[in-house]
């Protein structure tokens, strides 16, 4: 307990402290893809403490995928996922970014949305908003002490803009925050919101979607030993010192494999740059997939992002399920 | 004025009070963001090599270009490797290439061998002394070629691009059950720049050095030749390339022994001397009891010896024959060694309480849950280095060593920490055995290998805390010659030969030696451009 405290009170450090050990180079997907290390957290942090600026390091900054892999293993606690945000935020915004911007303030004009009648709240992320019977899936799994969506789409938004390093309105900011201060937990899909929402509501109970669902014990009796267990990146490596125990009681109860390397960070099955998330070019991450699949002796893949499963259907011969279709609609684990 | 005066006079009786014990170096901060040594009249030593002057460069660019190499001479991807792990030496290079096959490198030394341009290969980054420091010329980072080509499980080898950091090989080979034999407690030493200066583990004691463990390597010498070489095809380039600082080749492929994957188990012994601890430690080795073994320290009253195993079975024997000869404490036995030795000594409560607060930092970094399994530690290197970088590295390191002989190694320690006691309040000694092998005698030579050492060479790194403090680049490099002059005294070796160590080599092997491999680096190497400034 007091070790969790230090960790919570010590100063997050900047690009000016990192050390060029190169232990983030070992996780970042874009360095397997690309073999540049100016591509990547070390590469760019030492050619800025030698004069670069966000222009020169601008194709680093496009290309980080914002697993956040590479903040658990920085021995100086630097807080990488910050400062490619604060860079991203500097570089020339794109034509379409404005418009999501004069969005958010026309929403933020809007009336607040009326009190939830649940303690309980889920975030899904667009993936999950895209598939309407694995999110009802979900929320009744999950619905037990009341769980239900948000109603409306602020919540992606804010994801966009955080992801795009566009500003957000303060004012929609906290007419969001405000909907959630009168929550007891919130349960958040998408990792970088879920990041985000930790520092801005720090006394709130925030979970990832993926922990939620996987401390479910009609879920937990689902997964076998033959699964390749698939952790959502950003969720688990913004709450690593916690989530790695939980995940490792997971693999003790049931023997299943997971995407984690040998320093216990999640592998992601994609690595797609700001371009390719946002939809503006294609992405190209069927490699990062295979590494992911790799050697792998199993029968099954239980994921906890949609987004991976889509890629993981595509390259691997294996069946692939979302941690919420483990359990049939009567609440029992499926068999495999 | 007057006041400037005043604090120079602070700062110089500070310093004088080092050289007798070490003062704390934040009164140094305190004072003046300047390092002692600068203001008290020490000599002043030009370490970084002379930058290229860049004759040729435009041409050479074109020619690479014309080859089809892409050449990066934007900021961004020079100042990248502006520096080494050492942090003490600084230079960009006129361009970047990231190696992506040795055809590429071939066209690229072809091309600088024509146009005269100094090329600074680069893995890791993890030199102390700059050698990876390209001071201009073109640096070859050759992290771009990391991929693990062919693993054989039933002939325990595999085959890997020379670029790769030994942990992705790691990564690889587990995915199948299998792990290399012996490589640096690192996880970002290449395996191209381990084998040309030599990488130790805990377990070389018993298995060697990691450059020990290469069966045959791809490289393509100064010249641009592409040559497959092993102790049976090509000796003599082989041999150079082994151990040999870069000087003779690039290594862009390697086929490694590699085994079967094992958890450890651990055992601690912790002890109050330095030379108990070694003797013990050189006990084990002899006597093959255990199947890893190395030294950590704290401080010099506070040594741990790390004794680990790769089966029940060689556990059980090492408790039933040798356990009894160690002279170590276990955790609650040292405890209660060092209240008795700070009751005794009430003025060194401070010092028993650093002890307290490395302890309580330190011990439950390699006990973590995730890592530990049924009281087995798993990913030991994974634990070890990420334990070194949290708690020892910083912008700066200064890790000089000693290599020497089994019979010569009590006395180089301590001789060696009376140095760093000089220099430093806090620093850590690790020593660790190595098994030689007398049919790869021809590799050691001119090595990190003493020429003396028969059986085992035991070398020891000391590492000073640096943390947040400021001591110029002179009061490293007096700390440095101290320890390196002890070796030169002892007639060993050096480790980390090589960067800014280069005026060590004539005095360690002597002249003969020395011209000898000049001749052949000259016959090699005819423009004296591959890894310049690095031993010649």
């Amino acid at each position: 307990m007091l070790g969790y405290f230090k960790n919570a009170f010590t100063p997050r450090r900047d690009h000016a402290d990192c050390s060029g050990c190169s232990l983030c180079l070992l996780v970042c997907p874009v360095w397997r893809q690309s073999r540049d290390v100016s591509l990547t957290p070390p590469g760019h942090f030492k050619a800025m403490q030698h004069g670069t600026s966000a222009a020169d390091a601008a194709a680093s900054v496009e290309n980080c995928t914002l697993c956040m892999a590479c903040e658990p293993v920085c021995p100086e606690n630097i807080d990488i996922t910050g400062i490619i945000l604060e860079l991203r935020r500097q570089l020339a915004a794109p034509a379409w970014m404005h418009g999501l911007q004069a969005r958010m303030t026309e929403m933020a004009g809007r009336k607040a949305a009326s009190a939830p009648s649940s303690s309980t709240m889920l975030l899904p992320d667009q993936a999950l908003h895209a598939h309407p019977d694995l999110l009802a899936r979900v929320v009744r799994l999950l619905g037990n002490n009341g769980t239900f969506p948000v109603s409306d789409d602020s919540s992606l938004d804010i994801s966009l803009a955080l992801e795009a390093g566009v500003a957000i309105p303060e004012q929609h900011l906290q007419r969001f925050l405000k909907l959630l201060r009168r929550l007891k937990k919130i349960i958040v899909a998408d990792g970088l919101l879920l990041r985000h929402l930790k520092q801005w509501l720090p006394k709130a109970d925030i979970i990832g979607l993926g922990e939620a669902l996987s401390g479910h014990p009609a879920v937990r009796r689902g997964l076998c030993t033959t699964d390749l267990y698939v952790i959502e990146p950003r969720a688990y490596h913004s709450d690593y010192q916690r989530l790695v125990k939980h995940y490792d009681r997971l693999r003790v109860a049931h023997g299943c494999a997971f995407n984690l390397d040998l320093q216990r960070i999640a592998i992601p099955a994609t690595a797609r740059n700001l371009p390719q998330r946002l939809g503006l070019t294609m992405p190209n991450d069927e490699g990062q997939t295979r590494w992911v699949l790799h050697g792998r002796n199993i029968n099954r893949i239980v994921v906890e992002s949609l987004e991976e499963r889509a890629v993981l259907e595509k390259v691997s011969n294996f069946p692939v399920v979302h941690l919420a279709e483990l359990v049939d609609d009567g609440g029992h684990a499926q068999q495999t | 004025m007057e006041k400037s005066i005043d604090t120079g006079t602070m700062i110089s009786e500070t310093f004088q009070r080092t050289s007798l014990e070490p003062a704390t170096p934040s009164a140094y901060s305190d004072f003046c963001h300047v390092g002692p040594d600068a203001l008290v009249g020490i000599k002043r030593q030009q370490t970084n090599p002379p930058r290229w002057d860049g004759q040729g460069w435009q041409e050479f660019a074109a020619a690479l270009r014309g080859c089809g190499i892409e050449l990066r001479e934007n900021i961004a991807a020079r100042g990248a490797f502006a520096t080494d792990a050492g942090g003490t030496a600084y230079g960009l290079p006129h361009g970047v290439v990231i190696a992506r096959n040795a055809v590429q490198i071939s066209s690229l030394l072809k091309a600088a061998q024509q146009h005269r341009v100094p090329v600074t290969v680069r893995g890791g980054g993890l030199t102390t002394e700059g050698e990876s420091v390209a001071f201009g010329g073109v640096l070859l980072d050759m992290t771009g070629m990391s991929r693990v080509l062919h693993i054989d499980t039933d002939a325990l080898t595999v085959r890997t691009e020379g670029g790769i950091f030994w942990h992705s090989l790691a990564e690889e080979l587990r995915r199948f059950g299998m792990d290399y034999l012996s490589a640096p407690l690192n996880l970002t030493a290449s395996v191209g720049g381990t084998l040309g200066v030599g990488g130790i583990d805990v377990n070389s004691p018993r298995l060697g050095c990691s450059a020990d463990q290469a069966l045959a390597l791809q490289v393509v010498t100064p010249a641009g030749e592409i040559i497959e070489c092993s102790d049976t095809q090509n000796a003599d380039l082989f041999q150079r390339v082994i151990l040999g600082y870069g000087q003779f080749g690039v290594i862009t492929e390697a086929t490694l022994k590699i085994r079967r994957y094992t958890p450890l188990r651990m055992h601690y012994f912790y002890y109050d001397s330095l030379r108990t601890a070694i003797e013990d430690m050189q006990l084990l080795n002899r006597n093959d009891a255990s199947d890893y073994s190395g030294i950590l320290t704290i401080m010099d009253c506070a040594v741990n010896l790390l004794v680990a195993f790769d089966s029940d079975e060689r556990e059980a024997a090492f408790r039933a024959n040798w356990q009894s000869h160690l002279r170590g404490y276990g955790e609650p036995g040292f405890a209660l060694c060092m209240v008795r030795r700070y009751v005794l000594r009430p003025w060194k409560l401070p010092e028993a309480w650093y002890l307290y607060q490395r302890k309580r930092e330190l011990f439950p970094e390699f006990r973590r849950s995730e890592y530990m399994r049924d009281g087995l530690m798993h990913d030991r290197t994974v634990v070890f280095s990420r334990a070194v970088w949290k708690f020892w590295g910083s912008k700066q390191m200064v890790i000089p060593d000693l290599a020497t002989s089994a019979e010569k190694f009590v006395d180089a320690v301590e001789r060696g920490n009376a140095v760093c006691r000089k220099y430093f309040p806090h620093y850590t000694l690790y020593c660790v055995g190595i098994k030689l092998r007398p049919e790869h005698k021809p590799h050691y030579e001119m090595s990190c290998i003493p020429p003396d050492a028969e059986g085992w060479a035991y070398g020891c790194e000391f590492e000073p805390m640096i943390g947040g403090q400021v001591y110029s680049r002179d009061y490293f490099q007096s700390f440095k010659n101290a320890i390196y002059d002890i070796g030169v005294d002892l007639g060993g070796s050096y480790y980390r030969f090589g960067g800014m160590m280069k005026g060590y080599i004539r005095r360690v092997f002597g002249d003969e030696v020395v011209d000898r491999h000049l001749a052949m680096k000259r016959a090699a190497d005819p423009a004296m451009i591959l890894n310049r400034d690095v031993i010649f």
